[in-house]
Parts: structure tokens; C-alpha cells; sequence
């Protein structure tokens, strides 16, 4: 093909034309979706601005929501703080704790199973000649690479939620459900990205380590993942961010962490201390947020890209 | 300044810390490997359980549920179009509310309006900083909290639960929008700018548009994920799938649980494929 004289400004006639077919049915099937969405009927707007609701809301907020201690003797700050601190002391140190180490445990898991996984999922490993670009791959190594690709696939696609809820019904009376639960999606989720990183990766220096006579295995594991491990901590602290406030939640499915306390207060119509125990959860998650985001920042500064 | 490239950090030892933390949370949980063999009561259910997968069920199981209700497929269908229906209404709020949320939390907005001396950047700098916090707010606090407590303070209302999804994805959309505005490669709106256009029409014309493609795409990705919250908000009392998985699971009706939980596997395995072949077409 002879290059045109002026560039085309937008790819008209482009060989991927049903790629953009694809975007067009896709953004009419969007506000298609939405426009019926909000004619369905099925969302009550009208009810939730409603006379009785507002009445709930007013009651809520001016009441319910106030500190039990300041409700009738009025506002001081010595009276809000000895309150936050019974709070913390009663149950809310205890939740939050909890909440950060399922976090932690599970991500430690779930990174352990996506290093394990990983390689199967690259087809730069998961082949006959690995690392090497020619020759066959080999219909065994295919069905490798396509089971480990579907474990992450089906790992992750279950919210963590419905996860822990059927794995509380097996094994109730521990924390195990939600670690399970959280490692299970998580690892899918890292597993797929760990095994991407690896397949992207400079392939030369690999190339050379196995003209060299270094095994899969070898290779794999004293030259690729080292090489990837940047990458690997990038995604694994981006991961713990959103775990950490999944975490909180699962504890409404009766193991004891901010949810499980939030969820008793609210059975308890204890909204203030419902509130406060939410308030617990978003400092976590922020302090969650400021660590990982820190750690990715340092991370960055060297991680060759 | 420093000849010596910077020692890069020790991952080595991060990886060890992750290990060691990882080991201290199970112990201070009291996680043990015997925690994971389950007793009888549960092994006779997880047996049961997983007997069923093999034939969900394509009508109600028991009798009485049967003689009474609609058919149990067109009951399901209808509490996917529900799921769907919620997950939509609640990402038209967010991207409504995330797109200027995400415009005022970048820093391309600020430089490239007519916030030019320092007075009023010092304003912008506030102003800027108020929004990412309260984006931050709104993000760390999970939806299913936001359903609790809409749910404490209005009561069970389908709009809560769309709100619930929306204020914690607007502040997610908002996040990542801004990210990306401030990513976006910079040559079209600096050649606008050199032709002495406006500030607002260089933001417009020369940056949006280049940043367009990330923002459907994570738009996309996103909507996948309020599939999957919405499904959960059925656990509260909302008419999502979640509602019948959680009934019919603690009524023992596992074939109805297991026709439940394909559904909304294909609903999500879908839109992810759906996604994913978006995110191809629109980013390189």
C-alpha cells in the first residue's frame, strides 16, 4: 500500500470495521438500558421522597443519629469523646482489627495462589519450548494455559459477598469464610494480571537463559518472576486498597469484623453506634488507602517499566 | 545530583514482610489448617450442595411454592432484569455525578482554567482538596454500608438501593476519571493553547476527547461490578438475584440456589467478555 499523501483524520474504512460496529451497538445498547431502566417502574423515586420517608429521615438524622450520651444533655466535646472512646474500647478496636488482619491474611493468600498460578497462565511459559518465540506449543500445554486462565476467570467472577455466604454455611464459627472468600476473588483477579505481566516481559534476556541450557522451572522462578516482582507488588498493593473495604462488609455474614458490629447495631437500633463503627471503617480504609498508595509511589521510583 | 542510581527497594524483603504479616493475621485469627476440614453438619451440607450443581432446577422445588407464585424461571429472569435494571439506573447517577467530581479533582482542570494567579490558585488548591476528600468519603465507605444505612435511616426503597451502588461508584468514577484526565497525552490541547484558544475549549476540545477512550472503557469495567452489587443488595431485601439465592439456599432448595448462581455467572462472564472486547477497541 502506498501511503497517502494527507493522513485520514478517523480510521474510515479501517479493515477492524466491526470493532466499531461492536462500540456503536454497545453505547445504543447502554442508554437503551438506562432509558428503561429508569421508565421500568421498578425504582421508586417517588416513594423515596415521600412524606413518611422524609418523616424517617428528619427522625434519623435528629435523633437517632445523634450520640446517645449528647441526646439530652446537650453538646461537649469531653461527652462526644468519652463516648467514641467507650465505643472503641467495647467493640469497635476489636472489629477494626479484625477487619485489617482477614484483610491482610487473605491478601497474602491470594498472592501466594497467583505466584502459583501465574506461569500456568502465560503462554510464554505454559508451552512446549518455553520462552523461546518458534516452534510448537503443544496441545497439552494449551489445555494448561486455558484450565489455569479458567480457574482465575471463574475464581474471581462471584462477588466476594456470595463467596463467603456459602462458605460460611460449610465452615461456620471462624474466620476462614471470609479469608476464603476474599483470597478466592482476589487471587483470580491477581492471578490473571501476575500471569499477563509475565507473559509481557522482555523476552530476550529469557531467551537467552534458555538457549543456556536453564530449565523451565529455573527460569521461571529465578529470572521472570524476580524480573515481574515490581509489577506484581504494583498490582498486589492496588488489590489491598479494595479488600480492606470488602472486608468490613463480610463481617455481616456473622464473622466479627466492623460489618458483624454494624450490622448488631443496626438490629439493635443503635444508630448512633452504627454510625461510629461505619466511621471506624472509612479510617481504616483511608489509612489502607495512604499505605498502599505510599508503598506504590515507592515501588514506582524503581520499578522498571 | 546523585551519581549512584538509586538503591531500588528492597522487594526481597517486602515479599517476606507480606509472608510474615500474612502468617501473624492467621495466627491472631485463629486460623489453623484443622479450622478448614468442616464438621459433619457442614460436610453433609457441602455434599448436598454440590450434588445439586450438576441439575439446577427450572422450576420451583417445593410444592408450595409452586402452587402459589409465578413460574420459578420467569421469576428468576425478572430478578436478573431487576439486577440489571439497578446496576444501570445506579452507574447513570455516577458517571452523572463522577464526570464533574472527576473534572474538579484533576489537576489539568485548575492549570488550564483561567485560575492563573496565585490568589485564586490558592482557592483552587482548596477547593480541589475538599472534593478528593470528599470523594475519598464517599469511596471508603462500601456500598452494602450505604444500603445499611439507607435502609436504617429511610427504610427498604428500590431507589436506596440504586443510591447505595451510586454514591460509593461516583466517588470510585471520580477517583479514576480524574487520574486519567491528568494521564492524558497533552499535544492537541497544547496546540490549541498556542493558538490562543480559550482556556475552557483547550480542557473541552484538546483533553477530554483524548482522555474519552479510558474513560468508557473503566466505565465499562465498572458496570460489571455494579452487576455484581446489585446482586448483593438482593441479600437486604431488595427483589435482586441475591434474593433468591440467599432464600432459596437457607430453605435447603439448592438446584433453585445452583440455577441461580449460573445465571448470574453468565450475566458476569458476559459482560466481562463484553468489556474487555470495549477496552480493546478503545484502548491500544
Amino acid at each position: 500500500m502506498n501511503s497517502p499523501p494527507v493522513p485520514p483524520l478517523q480510521d474510515e474504512g479501517h479493515p477492524d470495521e466491526p470493532s466499531r460496529r461492536l462500540l456503536w451497538i454497545s453505547g445504543l445498547g447502554a442508554f437503551g438500558l438506562v432509558a428503561f431502566a429508569w421508565m421500568s417502574g421498578e425504582i421508586n423515586i417517588g416513594g423515596f421522597f415521600g412524606a413518611d420517608r422524609a418523616r424517617n429521615l428528619e427522625r434519623f438524622l435528629t435523633e437517632d443519629a445523634i450520640p446517645f450520651p449528647l441526646r439530652e444533655s446537650g453538646f461537649t466535646w469531653s461527652g462526644l469523646w468519652t463516648w467514641v472512646g467507650g465505643q472503641w474500647n467495647a467493640a469497635g478496636a476489636e472489629a477494626t482489627m479484625t477487619t485489617l488482619w482477614i484483610a491482610v491474611a487473605s491478601m497474602a493468600l491470594a498472592g501466594a495462589g497467583a505466584l502459583l498460578v501465574a506461569p500456568w497462565v502465560a503462554r510464554t511459559i505454559s508451552t512446549q519450548e518455553p520462552f523461546l518465540q518458534s516452534g510448537p506449543i503443544g496441545i497439552g500445554w494449551i489445555w494448561a494455559s486455558r484450565i489455569a486462565r479458567l480457574i482465575c476467570i471463574l475464581a474471581r467472577a462471584l462477588p466476594e459477598y456470595i463467596l463467603a455466604f456459602l462458605w460460611v454455611a460449610v465452615l461456620p464459627g471462624s474466620a476462614w469464610p471470609a479469608v476464603l472468600a476474599l483470597a478466592m476473588h482476589n487471587g483470580g483477579i491477581l492471578g490473571r494480571l501476575f500471569g499477563e505481566t509475565l507473559e509481557n516481559l522482555e523476552r530476550r534476556p529469557l531467551q537467552a537463559l534458555r538457549t543456556l541450557g536453564g530449565s523451565r522451572g529455573q527460569i521461571t522462578a529465578l529470572a521472570a518472576v524476580p524480573v515481574a516482582l515490581p509489577r506484581f507488588l504494583l498490582y498486589f498493593f492496588y488489590r489491598f486498597e479494595t479488600c480492606v473495604r470488602e472486608a468490613t462488609v463480610l463481617g455481616m455474614l456473622g464473622i466479627v469484623s466492623l460489618g458483624y458490629q454494624i450490622q448488631d447495631a443496626r438490629s439493635r437500633h443503635a444508630y448512633d453506634d452504627m454510625l461510629l463503627l461505619v466511621g471506624f471503617g472509612v479510617m481504616l480504609v483511608l489509612l489502607a488507602d495512604l499505605t498502599s498508595h505510599g508503598v506504590r509511589i515507592w515501588l514506582r521510583r524503581e520499578a522498571p517499566r | 545530583m546523585d551519581r549512584h542510581p538509586p538503591k531500588p527497594p528492597p522487594r526481597g524483603l517486602i515479599l517476606l514482610g507480606i509472608g510474615l504479616l500474612g502468617l501473624l493475621a492467621a495466627f491472631l485469627l485463629g486460623l489453623r489448617p484443622a479450622g478448614l476440614v468442616p464438621n459433619a453438619g457442614g460436610l453433609r451440607l457441602a455434599r448436598d450442595f454440590f450434588s445439586a450443581a450438576t441439575e439446577p432446577a427450572f422450576s420451583w422445588e417445593s410444592a408450595h411454592l409452586a402452587a402459589h407464585t409465578t413460574p420459578f424461571l420467569a421469576d428468576l429472569a425478572h430478578a436478573a432484569l431487576r439486577t440489571l435494571i439497578f446496576a444501570a439506573a445506579a452507574m447513570s447517577l455516577s458517571v452523572l455525578a463522577g464526570l464533574p467530581l472527576g473534572i474538579l479533582a484533576s489537576e489539568t482542570w485548575w492549570r488550564r482554567s483561567s485560575f492563573k494567579n496565585s490568589r485564586m490558585t490558592a482557592a483552587a488548591r482548596g477547593l480541589q482538596a475538599a472534593v478528593r476528600i470528599g470523594i475519598a468519603l464517599m469511596r471508603s465507605v462500601h456500598e452494602l454500608i450505604w444500603a445499611v444505612i439507607l435502609l436504617a435511616a429511610v427504610g427498604l426503597n428500590t431507589f436506596g438501593a440504586v443510591l447505595a451502588i451510586a454514591v460509593p461508584y461516583s466517588g470510585t468514577l471520580a477517583k479514576v476519571f480524574s487520574e486519567m484526565l491528568d494521564e492524558a497525552p497533552r499535544h492537541s490541547a497544547k496546540a490549541l493553547e498556542g493558538i490562543g484558544v480559550r482556556p475552557l475549549s483547550v480542557f473541552l476540545f484538546g483533553l477530554v476527547p483524548r482522555a474519552l477512550p479510558d474513560l468508557v472503557a473503566y466505565t465499562a469495567y465498572r458496570f460489571e461490578c455494579a452487576v455484581r452489587s446489585a446482586a448483593v443488595l438482593g441479600f437486604f431485601g431488595y427483589p435482586t438475584l441475591g434474593y433468591h439465592l440467599t432464600l432459596s439456599f437457607g430453605d435447603g432448595r439448592f438446584r433453585e440456589t445452583w440455577t441461580t448462581i449460573y445465571l448470574l455467572l453468565g450475566l458476569i462472564l458476559f459482560l466481562e467478555w463484553w468489556s474487555t472486547a470495549i477496552r480493546r477497541r478503545l484502548v491500544s
